[in-house]
């Protein structure tokens, strides 16, 4: 299972949410950090978050299971390892 | 890590000292531009086993009773010709633009009435801001001063939060962890932080709930 961790803070609740419309992914609460797990990929559209980029690219604080293999101005994808 | 946080005394900056070959123009930069208070000076005669030239040693005042100083050494010429850098060191063309600028001063402000009251400042003098940026968590304003040094003003947008301190403990736990085996990743640093947060985030949270 990848397992995506995003802290709880105001500016990433966006990625947490547009992440978890998928319905095969799951968003939980670990602590104060958003745990975004799922079995296959997890993909966030970055425009649908609203996320400009400085806050984009610093929106990852764990990934469990899986590794990044898209990070750019389009979307961020984690897939399993 | 020590299991008790050793107790935390230090109070802010007393000051950060630079070189300048330019004194007059630092004058017209920190006190003349920004309106930074000159509040120290010390007109010393060269000592020691070195050949060590008579200096001023001039401080300004920037905020919070935190002081940016410089040196002025008479007759001492500039130590470097590199096109890129500034007083105190020079790069050529092998170092990559982003090490070069990353070294900075960062000053603080409380709103953005004061951030663009800087900006004003700046934009009507020799040294216009270079840069303005603003996103979700901070906006800053960015210069060089006349020495080359790199110059922040920054705003924060909120208050930062607890969970913050909590997040910053573990990056840097999983960075030396990380730094500390063979070819470290950014990939093998956020796969050591997902273990560190599955350890440590809950109980964490519990422990501020009391």
């Amino acid at each position: 299972m990848t397992a995506l961790y995003v802290l709880d803070v105001p500016e990433n609740t966006a990625v947490a949410k547009v992440a978890g419309q998928d319905p095969d992914v799951a968003v939980a609460k670990l602590g104060p950090y958003f745990e975004i797990t799922a079995d296959g990929a997890i993909v966030v559209d970055r425009r649908a978050t609203g996320c400009r980029h400085a806050v984009w690219y610093s929106c990852v604080a764990g990934v469990g299971g899986g590794e990044i293999v898209q990070h750019d101005k389009d979307a961020l994808r984690v897939e399993p390892r | 890590m020590p299991l008790e946080p050793l107790e935390h005394k230090v109070r802010g900056v007393d000051h950060a000292a630079f070189p300048t070959f330019d004194p007059v123009a630092t004058v017209r930069f920190y006190r003349d531009t920004l309106g930074f208070p000159v509040v120290h000076s010390i007109c010393a005669a060269g000592w020691g086993p070195e050949d060590h030239p008579d200096f001023i040693h001039f401080f300004f005042d920037i905020g919070n009773d935190d002081r940016i100083a410089f040196f002025y050494y008479f007759g001492l010429e500039p130590v470097h010709e590199a096109p890129r850098g500034d007083a105190y060191a020079g790069f050529g063309p092998d170092t990559p633009e982003f090490f070069v600028r990353s070294r900075h001063l960062a000053i603080h402000v409380d709103d953005q009435d004061d951030l663009l009251e800087y900006r004003r400042r700046l934009d009507a003098s020799s040294w216009p801001v270079e840069m303005q940026i603003q996103h979700e968590t901070i906006e800053s304003i960015y210069t060089h001063d006349p020495n080359g040094y790199m110059v922040e003003f920054t705003r924060a947008m909120r208050p930062v939060t607890p969970q913050e301190d909590l997040d910053a403990t573990l990056t840097i736990d999983a960075l030396l962890d990380v730094v500390g085996a063979p070819e470290p990743s950014f990939g093998k640093l956020l796969a050591r932080k997902a273990e560190l947060i599955v350890e440590r985030a809950a109980a964490w949270e519990l422990e501020q709930s009391r």
